[in-house]
C-alpha cells in the first residue's frame, strides 16, 4: 500500500518528497515578460521564494535581471526572499510601485 | 481611535471617482476640517507628452494595504474618518488616479493624515502605472516598498 505523507508524518514510500502547490502571479512589466499573469508550480515543501523566482528566471533571462528592483509577496503581504512556502501559498512578484 | 459607527470609504474603482460622495462620507457635524488630495493624470513626464494612463492592481492586496493605511492613520492621528478611492484601468490627462479625504475636529489632525495618506500609499500599495507617449509606452519609475528582514528559517525537526 502506497502511503503518502503529511506534515509531521514520515512516508512509508522512500524518496518521496512533500511537493507544495503554489499559485504564482505576476504584474506590470513582469506580467509581459513572462507571457502571463497566473500560474501554478509544484516545489518541494519549504522551498523559498527565491527558489521559485529562479524557477522562472531560468526560462526568462530578463525577468533574472530585475531581481534587485522586485519585492515579492506570500499569501498578499511582503516577504522575504527565504520565506519557505507551503502548499496553497500565494506568491507574487512585483515591480516597484507607482500607484497615485 | 475611531469613534464613529460609520467605517471608513476604502475602494478600487474602475469608473470616474465621486469625489464628492467620498467628501460627503467623511464629513459630520462633529468635524471641523475636511481636507482632501485630488491626484490627477498630468500631460507630461520627463519632457515627454503624455496621452494617457493605465493602471494595474494586485487589487486584493492593494485593498489589503490601503486598509492598513486607514487603520495606521487612526491610531497617529486624531481624525475622524477616511475616505480613499483609486482608479484603475485607462485614465486620461486631468482625470482624478487617486482621491482622498480626511475629516476631523481640528485642522491640523486632517492635513498630516492626508499626507501620510498619500505617501504611504505611493510606498506600499501594489498599483502600477503605464504611461502611453506619442511613441511609446514605459512603466512608471516606481518606489521599492518595506520588505520584511529576512530571518533565520528555523530547521524542521527531524
Amino acid at each position: 500500500m502506497v502511503r503518502y505523507s503529511f506534515a509531521g508524518y514520515n512516508s512509508a514510500v522512500t524518496l518521496s518528497v512533500q511537493t507544495a502547490r503554489i499559485k504564482v502571479l505576476f504584474f506590470g512589466r513582469l506580467k509581459e515578460i513572462v507571457g502571463r499573469a497566473e500560474d501554478t508550480v509544484e516545489l518541494p515543501d519549504g522551498a523559498p521564494i527565491e527558489a521559485l523566482f529562479t524557477h522562472y528566471g531560468a526560462d526568462h533571462p530578463e525577468l533574472a535581471r530585475f531581481r534587485a528592483s522586485l519585492v515579492a509577496s506570500r499569501n498578499q503581504e511582503f516577504a522575504a526572499w527565504n520565506t519557505p512556502l507551503h502548499s496553497g501559498d500565494e506568491v507574487a512578484f512585483l515591480p516597484p510601485v507607482s500607484g497615485g | 481611535m475611531n469613534k464613529s459607527v460609520q467605517p471608513d470609504l476604502l475602494v478600487l474603482v474602475r469608473d470616474a471617482i465621486d469625489q464628492a460622495a467620498l467628501i460627503r462620507h467623511v464629513r459630520a457635524p462633529e468635524d471641523g476640517a475636511v481636507v482632501t488630495f485630488d491626484g490627477c493624470v498630468r500631460n507630461h513626464s520627463h519632457d515627454r507628452r503624455t496621452l494617457y494612463l493605465e493602471y494595474e492592481a494586485y487589487e486584493p492586496m492593494a485593498l489589503g494595504k490601503i486598509r492598513e493605511i486607514a487603520q495606521q492613520i487612526h491610531e497617529k492621528f486624531q481624525v475622524h474618518l477616511v475616505a480613499i478611492a483609486h482608479r484603475l484601468g485607462r485614465l486620461e490627462i486631468g482625470e482624478t488616479s487617486v482621491f482622498i479625504a480626511v475629516s476631523s475636529a481640528h485642522r491640523p489632525a486632517a492635513f498630516d493624515a492626508c499626507r501620510f495618506a498619500i505617501d504611504t500609499l505611493k510606498r506600499t500599495v501594489p498599483i502600477w502605472k503605464k504611461e502611453y507617449f506619442e511613441d511609446g509606452a514605459v512603466w512608471a519609475d516606481g518606489e521599492m516598498p518595506p520588505v520584511p528582514m529576512e530571518t533565520r528559517v528555523a530547521k524542521p525537526a527531524s
